[in-house]
């Protein structure tokens, strides 16, 4: 492994009435691929989004650390300006603030990317060329009124953009048709290569992985991480679905 | 206008709806003390008598109390099918016919810059004749005490008016509309964006009257409240016997910074017809949860989000002022709500500062 870009040790966490994670344990070095798999409702998205630091998820126990510091108590603002970036299953509709200026105040707000206006809108423009995006995004509010695949382009743009250390993509192959796919699959490898970002890739879906090399692949059910091995995991997991790790976690829990 | 006062005349429950609602909660009217100047001996220009049947949003009141102050009236005449490249500047006292088949943009630019000024006002009354095309920008972006701004409508057959006001400043803004779709398919689009902080008073009345058969109106006000502003919006979709055929929305999203704000919305649909559909549908509140933690998973802190949608105001006015001495309003209000820095990079990313005239000097 390389250097320990993320390092998550014994953490429980859940919400205020509601165990959902349980001593979860994981290391995604720098530049590596990780991918988390497991059917639905395992809490994979919760681990995504206590990484980033959601204040409605607690962390009860265990610790988050992140380019060699702590910040199981950093706010999310902080995690983000640190280099973590979460992209949403479902990226929220922000009415009343045009893309463009959305765009320009999270970039002027990392000083290793400030640069003037002009620069910005040259650097943008490229970017969407990349995803096939059109300009007139820029003038319209953010998320409002976009189907699901611009949606994700967008948040794409803001990956290429913001080239954050780590990149956790939750489910961002969800509801996508081929087209935008491949698309958001372009994305992704733009990323790698331009940025060479570390990935942790939150699917329950092989289809986003065929264009990825892919270092490690992690099962989560019930809150745990029951398996974790190389990318061939995933080859077994598309052919024999999650139901071995299932059974295998609850006879776990019987013993328990 | 902006005059020093020899008088003061007090402009009682003025920027009324049509229909109104119990006074006890005081959101019907606003009263208004206003300076007033002896014009005797003057020469005045006044405009032609059609003007004066132009129902404007502030009222009666207002419309004579400018009549009255104006040192002149100005008539702007847009011939038939002539599409009118150099916007129209609209003063304190206008009229303006756009003859059919016509294209012209308005300007209506309150007085801004230097000391602040005490009262200042604007009275435009417009006629799209039959398939007109208007667009009307109004922007309220000064440090003066009080602006009133009363602007009349009225739309032809075909006709097509959009307004876009903006109403950034600082002090007392009142601001009435009033559209007659008085044609057939006559259309109005309406987008309002303001902004009230500090101690600021906001007073808006929109009054549209749909008239004509399948005529539309879709109509959308929003806005950024803040300190100890207050705000009132009256919007009345009209829809008037014989009006068939016609549709009307209006929406409103408020979004309320501080405790200590003051909103009242009186959202009004009056109908007269039975084949008509009349929408109307507000959001108040602060920045949802959701879209707070999605902003500050980009990095921004709770107060760097908040202040986002204020830049986005200025942005979308800098972005639709089609004039040097509107951008030069818009930018001096942005700094000083936003900081030098910020207008700065406003101004930079729209390339304003590339395009000739005063703007391109503009200190910021």
């Amino acid at each position: 492994m390389h250097d320990t870009l993320l390092r998550v040790s014994g953490i429980n966490a859940g919400t205020e009435d509601k165990p959902i994670l349980h001593d979860i344990d994981l290391a995604v070095g720098a530049g590596e691929t990780h991918v988390l798999m497991g059917p639905n409702g395992a809490g994979k998205s919760t681990l995504g989004r206590v990484i980033m630091g959601d204040p409605a998820y607690q962390v009860n126990s265990g610790t988050i650390e992140f380019g060699g510091e702590d910040i199981t108590d950093e706010a999310a603002d902080k995690r983000s300006l640190a280099g973590i970036f979460l992209s949403y299953q479902a990226p929220v509709e922000v009415p009343g603030v045009p893309l463009y200026s959305y765009l320009r105040t999270i970039t002027q707000k990392r000083p290793e990317l400030k640069m003037t206006a002009r620069k910005f809108r040259a650097r943008v423009g490229e970017i969407a060329d990349q995803l096939d995006m059109s300009g007139s995004f820029l003038t319209r509010e953010l998320n409002v009124g976009f189907s699901g695949g611009e949606k994700k382009k967008i948040e794409m743009l803001q990956l290429l953009l913001l080239r954050p250390k780590l990149a956790i993509l939750d489910e961002t192959d969800s509801g996508l048709d081929v087209d935008a796919l491949s698309v958001v699959s372009r994305g992704i490898e733009a990323y790698r290569a331009d940025c060479g970002g570390a990935l942790l890739v939150i699917t329950h879906n092989t289809r986003i992985l065929e264009r990825l090399s892919v270092d490690r692949t992690h099962v989560m059910v019930q809150g745990r991480l029951v398996a974790e091995g190389p990318a061939s995991l995933i080859d077994d997991i598309d052919a024999h679905g999650f139901e071995q790790f299932e059974r295998a976690n609850a006879s776990g829990g019987d013993r328990a | 206008m902006a005059e020093s006062a020899s008088g003061t005349l007090v402009l009682e429950r003025v920027n009324t709806p049509p229909a109104q609602t119990w006074n006890h909660l005081r959101a019907n009217d606003i009263t208004l003390t206003v300076p007033v100047v002896s014009r005797k001996g003057d020469v005045y220009f006044a405009l032609p008598r059609l003007f004066e049947s132009i129902e404007c949003g502030m009222g009666g009141a207002v419309t004579d109390w400018i009549e009255s102050q104006a040192s002149d009236a100005r008539y702007v005449e847009v011939r038939a099918g002539e599409k009118r490249e150099e916007p129209i500047i609209a003063e304190s006292d206008t009229g303006i016919m756009v003859r059919a088949g016509a294209e012209a943009t308005i300007v209506v630019c309150a007085p801004t810059g230097g000391p602040a000024q005490g009262t200042t006002a604007a009275l435009v009354r417009i006629i799209a004749e039959r398939g007109a095309q208007v667009h009307v920008l109004e922007f309220v972006c000064g440090d003066t005490e009080q602006h009133l701004e009363s602007v009349g409508i009225v739309a032809g057959e075909d006709a097509r008016v959009d307004v876009r006001q903006f109403f950034l400043g600082a002090g007392t803004t009142a601001a009435g509309l009033a559209v007659a779709l008085d044609g057939n398919r006559a259309r109005l689009d309406l987008s309002c964006r303001y902004l009230a902080r500090d101690n600021d008073v906001l007073d808006i009345n929109h009054v549209i009257r749909q008239r004509g058969r399948n005529t539309r109106c879709d109509v959308h006000e929003s806005g950024v409240l803040d300190g100890h502003a207050r705000k009132a919006l009256r919007a009345t979709i009209d829809l008037v016997h014989g009006s068939s055929g016609s549709e009307g929305a209006e929406l409103e999203n408020v979004l309320v910074l501080s405790d200590d704000v003051t909103n009242k919305t009186m959202p009004v649909i009056l109908c007269d017809e039975d084949d008509v559909a009349g929408n109307h549908g507000a959001s108040i509140g602060s920045v949802a949860p959701e879209q707070i933690q999605y902003l500050q998973d980009r990095g921004l802190t709770l107060e760097e989000a908040e202040q986002l949608y204020v830049r986005a105001l200025f942005d979308e006015a800098l972005i639709c002022a089609p004039t040097s001495e509107t951008r030069k309003a818009v930018l001096a209000r942005a700094t000083e709500i936003l900081g030098s820095e910020t207008a700065s990079d406003l101004v930079e990313g729209l390339d304003l500062a590339e395009k000739s005239g005063p703007f391109a000097t503009t200190e910021v």
